[in-house]
This record gives structure tokens, C-alpha cells and sequence, in this order.
């Protein structure tokens, strides 16, 4: 009898997961049709085309049924993803949050941010549960590749550096042969670290550490020589490091920051793309949050074009739709000077190409 | 009459569905189908969703260089992705097999201070374990790395060398060890010559032991024949096993030679063992309250000392009871071993980490990681299972 008990509670608990992994099926299946079109079954690839272009369609629709913006975000990194004491939240990649809600609902507010580590970032794009992925992600071949991503755009260019104590006498990162760098686990960082290092030919031990906390804790008490990271993280760092520390010269890697997107979302990825665009345009027409509403029917035939878009036929839905953007965060200065100015990292190259950075929005034609 | 009589005697079959043997074996399989059924959905879902994102389905990934380095390994950044999988294993592994005996020797040892005669052993033992276990295990860690280990060992910089030979710092604890890839084969020699020594003098003791009655003291008698077998043959053969002093590189930033023992290996082991230890102990104390008072009172009757009670009475019948619980606080301690992310200790829960981050299936490179967990945790069972068969008592 002992048995049949047994197998009678073994039924029971089988059932129970049988039924779980049921609803789970049920729940995602019930869901994709609103939340996630780009889920349909997209294997043979003369379809592709085709159901790209209606999915795309489809996320813009999806966010304006919704009535907001699913966008993830970092939400710990002063300067581009903060949250407040007050719960908002602030920072460059917020604004594009910001910015991309205003162009689609005409309401920068209507967001809902979503908090990513570096571990869940892009797993949370890939499965739909966000929209954007506004978090100070670097755009590289094999994420673009690999993990079914499209980077929009680049909205802060970034670059590893290496921070020392400035008694240590490096002058630079080549005269670090055989010291241990602190570095953050799980990072673009790590892999740039090494081929810099190996390209100059010298050698070095990694200390891999979970945060900035720890980097903190390990640095100040001499368990690492220099610690590597952006360099916009490295003046957050030292602004707040109760030391003597100095930023080397070197930059170690190419770090594009930006805002990306599920691959086959054509039609959103342009609305994504020519937002970021439209802020580079602005600053570079003089066209601010504050005077916008001055250009509008402006003279100068490009300025009109840009600020009432008649003929683009980008899957925006109203034609003014820079209008909406720039009212609600701005031109690309503005952002920068509101989130990133206060940090005091260098502009360096971003910039607009007008001022000697790089920063280039194509026309508006 | 008779016809009636002789339904009711002879055997006939039942039909198959009230079959009892049949039931069972339909009952048997209907029970694997559903559980079939609800891996091949899970399977299902997961690879038609990650093939109708574009994602990789395969575990190809293994085979890609892993392009990070690995503290303490030289070259490590062109080991492929399964390389790096397998020494984050083996970091994991050299957690696991010191903590496991430092827990249960502490544990043991609290346990028995808890049903101490003495207040004050008594009071050390319960604050021991009221402290450790009501703290999270991962506030511990900090705790031992970041405040004990990092503020209170020596910068390499203050240049602390005893003898010359070891190396204190927070950047590695040196030991001059022997130089495994000069002379392994030489060491691994006299390993042997050293445990055929152990076992000669083992049966020598024996042989007293039964002749005389003396206590045999097999361990103590056999680690003195090891060290002086070792002694003996390192001498005779001229100084064959050579070791290497810790030094500090001659920039004074890194610790060469000999071996280094990365000081996030000891804040991780240290604290999860005091913190294991506090299970341990309760376990201990409960297993011998569960041995009949009548077992001790028999043993103080004899005379045996405190000790022999427990050593030859008590804790024998004790860890009969001991085993299953123990070999749960054993899979805690190789589960919480993942708390090293926090550390910077890289086992292999670090290596996941920075193997997902580095565009690799993040769903592939989770399920090499509960595999891998599974091998320590159904390799733990099976020890504890086996000591569980050849302890427990034979009943009838």
C-alpha cells in the first residue's frame, strides 16, 4: 500500500508541473500577439522580409495601444540612468527614453523603465519584455550578430581608461607590466584589457570585481594598481574616490553607446534612429527645447522640412514629430549639459562634426 | 449449488483493467508519458522561441575562444570557452573540498561545546551559532574579504616576507611549494614511498596492538613514518625534492614562485565554512540528544573519559543520524559557493557570468552551469548515500 501512496503523490506532483509548464506555454502564446509580434515563426527566409515590415508596424502600434514605452535602463549609473530620491528617473539614456516616448505618444512621461543588469540586458530586448535597450550597452560586431540586436545609433562615445593612484608613477598603461588591474566581471572591459595589454606585449593579472563598491573596497587597499573602465565611469568614480587618483591617458577601447532594438523591427528601429537624429539636428539648426516653437513654419526650407516632416514616410505618426521630441529633452547639448556636464568628463569627441566631435545627424530630405 | 461453489473456487482471471499488476504497470507508464510530455514542452518551447528570435540553438559556443583572463592561470585569455567552463569548475571543486571538512570539524566541535557541562563553553557554543546562522552567508563574505582580509592583511607593499620563503599581502598569501613541473614525477615517487611507509607501520602497530594491548595510534604513528620516509628519501637521493621560495616580483607588485593563495579563495572558504559550521553544530547536538541518555551513563560507569565517550560511544552512533542532514548542509555549501561573484572569486558561476556576457547564448551557458552544479551536488549524495548504506544499522 506503502507504494501506491507514493506513486499517487508522485502523480499529483506531476500533474501539478505538467499544468505549470501548460500555463506558461498558454501565457506566452496568449501574449505574443500583443506584446511580442516579432515572435512569429520568421524561419523561412523569403518571408522575412515581409513580416518584418508588419512586425515593425506592429511594436509601434503595440506601444501606442499601450500607451507607453517599455524601455530598459541601467538605473544606477549617474549620468546616464539614475533614479532619484523622489523614484523619477534621470539621465542621457533616460532622455532617449523620454524622447522616443515623445515622438510616439506625445508624452515623454509615459514611460515605464525597466531596471537591467549587465547579465538580463539582452535577454529582456530578445524575449520582448522591453522595447528599447537604452543602457549604456557598447555596440559590437557579435552582439549586432549574435544576439538579434540592432544598435540605432550612438549617443555617447565611450572609452576604457585606466585609473591609478597618483603616487604609483605610471605614466601610462605601458609602464604597467606585471601589475594587477581591478575589473569589473562580465564586461566588454575585460576583453579590451587583455588585447591592450597583449598588444603592448606586457602582462598583468586581473582582479575581477562584482561593483563599484568593491572596486572601491580592493582599490583603496592596495589589493589592485589601477582599475579599468569607461572613462565617463572613471570620472564618476573619481569624483566620488576619497584618494589621490589620476585618469592615464590611454584609451584602451572603442566604446559606442547607444540605444538598441530587436532585429526585424525595421520601422520602430528607424523611429529609435531618427530620434537620436533629430537631437543632433537640432543642436546643429540652434534649435532648442526653449525656442522650438519659434522655428516652426521657419524660412529656412530645411529647418521646415525637419520640423514638419511631410514626405519622409518614417513610421512615425504624426509629421511633428522633431517638434514633439525636442519640446520634451531638447537638442543633443542640452541632454548632455542637463546629465553629463555635472560628471565633469571631457566632451572629447561628442560633439557636434561642426565643433570637432563626431556627432553627425543625416538630413532631414 | 455446485455451479455457484465452483465460480467462487477456481482461480479465474480478473479482467485487465481490474487487473492489479496491469493497473500498476499502466499507472507506471502513464506516469513517465506525462513527465515526457512536459520536458519535450519545455525542450520545445525553448528552442522554437530561440530560433524564432534568431538566437543559436547549439552549444558550438564551447568551442570559441574565451578572450578573458583568468586570475592565476597564464594565457588564459586563448582558452576556449569549455577550458575556462572547466578551471572556474575546478575553483569551485578547491571551495568544496576544504570547506567540507573545516565545517563539519568546527561544526562537530561546537555541537558537543553546546551540550557542555561548563557555562561558559556552553554560552560560547550557543553565541557561535546564534550569531553565524541568523546572518546572511553573503554579509559574512563581505565581511571576511572586504573588512578582515583586504584592511588587516599587509599591502605587498609593506614587504612582508618571514623566512624570506613566505609572502604576506592581500594580494596573495605566498608558500614556497614544490615546483610541480620540475620534478613531478620525483614528488609523486616519493608520495608512495612516503604512504608504503604509512602502511607498514600501520600493521606494525597492528601486530602490537593484539600481542600486548597497547592502543595502536595508527595515524599518529603513520604520520611521523610518512614525514621521515619523505625526509629520508629527499636526503638519500641528494636533495631531490626542491621547492620554491614566495618572492615578491621584482617590480613589488605580484607575488612569484611557490604558491599563491589568492585571498578571495581564503575570505570565500573561511566564510562559508564558520557559516556552515553554525548547521553543523545544531545538527550535531541534535544527534546526540537523539542517542538514549543511557549510552552516555553506561560509558561514565565504565570510567572512559570524557573524550572515549565521545570518541568510542557516542558520536559513533551519533553520525548514523548525523549523515542525511549533513550531506544537505554539504550541497548548501557547494550552492553557496556562487556567492564568490560578490568576491572576486573566479569559479564558475563567475565564468557564466562573463561567458553570457560575451554574445553566448545566455540560455546554453546556463544549463552548462546547472550541470555542472548537478555533478557536485549528485557526487555529494552519492558519498553520503554510500556512508548512509554501510552505517546504518541492520534491522529486520
Amino acid at each position: 500500500m506503502r507504494k501506491h501512496w507514493l506513486l499517487r503523490l508522485l502523480a499529483v506532483l506531476f500533474t501539478f508541473t505538467l499544468i505549470a509548464s501548460a500555463c506558461g506555454d498558454d501565457d506566452t502564446s496568449d501574449a505574443d500577439p500583443v506584446d511580442e509580434p516579432s515572435d512569429d515563426p520568421a524561419d523561412d527566409p523569403e518571408d522575412v522580409v515581409d513580416l518584418a515590415q508588419d512586425d515593425g508596424g506592429d511594436t509601434i502600434q503595440a506601444i501606442i495601444d499601450r500607451g507607453h514605452l517599455e524601455c530598459g535602463v541601467n538605473g544606477q549609473l549617474l549620468g546616464f540612468s539614475n533614479v532619484e530620491d523622489d523614484g523619477t528617473y534621470t539621465g542621457l539614456d533616460v532622455d532617449y527614453c523620454r524622447a522616443v516616448a515623445a515622438a510616439l505618444l506625445d508624452d515623454p512621461d509615459a514611460v515605464e523603465y525597466t531596471d537591467l543588469t549587465a547579465e538580463t540586458r539582452f535577454t529582456a530586448l530578445q524575449s520582448g519584455d522591453i522595447d528599447v535597450l537604452i543602457r549604456n550597452g557598447t555596440w559590437t560586431s557579435s552582439r549586432d550578430g549574435v544576439l538579434g540586436l540592432q544598435w540605432a545609433a550612438t549617443t555617447f562615445y565611450d572609452g576604457a581608461g585606466m585609473l591609478v593612484n597618483s603616487d604609483s608613477g605610471f605614466g601610462s598603461v605601458a609602464d604597467m607590466d606585471g601589475t594587477i588591474i581591478c575589473v569589473q566581471t562580465g564586461t566588454t572591459t575585460e576583453i579590451n584589457l587583455e588585447i591592450y595589454f597583449d598588444n603592448l606585449g606586457i602582462s598583468y593579472e586581473p582582479l575581477n570585481v562584482a561593483d563599484e563598491a568593491a572596486v572601491t573596497a580592493n582599490f583603496s587597499s592596495g589589493a589592485c594598481d589601477g582599475y579599468v573602465t569607461d572613462k565617463s565611469g572613471l570620472a564618476s568614480f573619481k569624483a566620488t574616490y576619497d584618494g589621490d587618483v589620476t585618469i592615464l591617458d590611454d584609451t584602451m577601447s572603442k566604446e559606442p553607446l547607444g540605444p538598441a532594438t530587436r532585429e526585424g523591427d525595421e520601422d520602430f528601429f528607424d523611429v529609435v534612429q531618427w530620434t537620436v537624429f533629430a537631437t543632433f539636428n537640432a543642436e546643429e539648426f540652434g534649435i532648442t527645447s526653449a525656442n522650438v516653437a519659434d522655428h516652426v513654419g521657419s524660412d529656412n526650407g530645411a529647418i521646415a522640412k525637419f520640423l514638419d516632416d511631410q514626405e519622409s514616410g518614417l513610421a512615425f505618426p504624426t509629421a511633428d514629430w522633431a517638434v514633439r521630441i525636442i519640446s520634451a529633452v531638447g537638442n543633443y547639448q542640452e541632454i548632455y549639459d542637463r546629465n553629463i556636464g555635472p560628471l565633469g568628463i571631457p566632451e572629447g569627441v561628442n560633439q557636434l562634426y561642426t565643433q570637432g566631435g563626431i556627432l553627425y545627424g543625416p538630413p532631414v530630405n | 449449488m455446485t455451479i455457484v461453489e465452483q465460480e467462487i473456487h477456481t482461480p479465474t482471471k480478473p479482467p485487465l483493467y481490474r487487473d492489479v499488476r496491469v493497473l500498476r504497470w499502466l499507472f507506471q507508464f502513464a506516469v513517465v508519458g506525462v513527465v515526457g510530455y512536459a520536458l519535450y514542452r519545455l525542450y520545445d518551447n525553448a528552442i522554437t522561441n530561440l530560433e524564432d528570435s534568431g538566437l543559436p540553438t547549439g552549444f558550438d559556443f564551447l568551442d570559441n575562444q574565451a578572450r578573458f583572463a583568468i586570475p592565476g592561470l597564464e594565457d588564459s585569455a586563448d582558452y576556449s570557452v569549455r577550458k575556462a567552463y572547466w578551471s572556474g569548475y575546478l575553483n569551485t571543486l578547491r571551495v568544496i573540498v576544504i570547506g567540507i571538512p573545516l565545517c563539519t570539524a568546527l561544526g562537530v566541535i561546537i555541537g558537543i561545546m553546546r551540550l557542555s557541562d561548563n557555562l561558559l563553553v556552553r554560552a560560547v557554543g550557543t553565541i557561535y551559532v546564534e550569531l553565524f546562522r541568523n546572518i546572511p552567508v553573503l554579509l559574512w563574505i563581505f565581511i571576511t574579504y572586504l573588512v578582515i582580509i583586504l584592511l588587516n592583511l599587509p599591502q605587498i607593499t609593506d614587504d612582508v616576507t618571514p623566512l624570506d620563503r613566505f609572502v604576506i599581502s592581500n594580494r596573495g598569501i605566498g608558500i614556497p611549494w614544490f615546483n610541480p613541473d620540475a620534478n613531478l614525477l620525483t614528488f609523486v615517487g616519493f608520495i608512495g614511498i612516503g604512504l608504503i611507509a604509512v602502511v607498514g607501520v600501520n600493521v606494525w602497530r597492528r601486530k602490537v596492538n593484539e600481542q600486548t594491548g597497547q592502543p595502536s595510534r595508527g595515524g599518529l604513528y603513520g604520520f611521523i613514518a610518512f614525514l621521515i620516509a619523505l625526509a629520508i628519501a629527499h636526503f638519500a637521493a641528494g636533495n631531490a625534492l626542491s621547492y620554491e621560495p614566495s618572492v615578491i616580483a621584482e617590480n613589488g607588485r605580484q607575488i612569484e614562485g611557490g604558491m599563491n593563495i589568492f585571498p578571495p579563495y581564503v575570505g570565500l572558504t573561511i566564510a562559508l565554512s564558520l557559516y556552515t559550521a553554525s548547521h553543523v553544530a545544531e545538527i550535531v547536538r541534535g544527534s546526540i540528544q537523539a542517542i538514549h541518555k543511557g549510552q552516555g551513563e553506561a560509558a561514565q560507569a565504565v570510567a572512559l573519559s570524557t573524550f572515549q565517550r565521545y570518541r568510542f560511544i557516542i558520536l559513533p552512533q551519533a553520525f548514523r543520524i548525523m549523515i542525511p542532514p549533513l550531506a544537505s548542509q554539504y550541497l548548501n555549501i557547494t550552492k553557496n559557493s556562487s556567492l564568490a561573484v560578490a568576491i572576486s572569486y573566479v569559479e564558475i558561476t563567475s565564468i557564466f557570468q562573463r561567458v553570457s556576457n560575451n554574445a553566448t547564448p545566455a540560455l546554453q551557458a546556463l544549463i552548462i552551469l546547472m550541470f555542472c552544479y548537478l555533478t557536485f551536488s549528485l557526487g555529494i549524495s552519492l558519498i553520503a548515500n554510500f556512508f548512509n548504506r554501510r552505517l546504518s544499522l541492520e534491522t529486520r
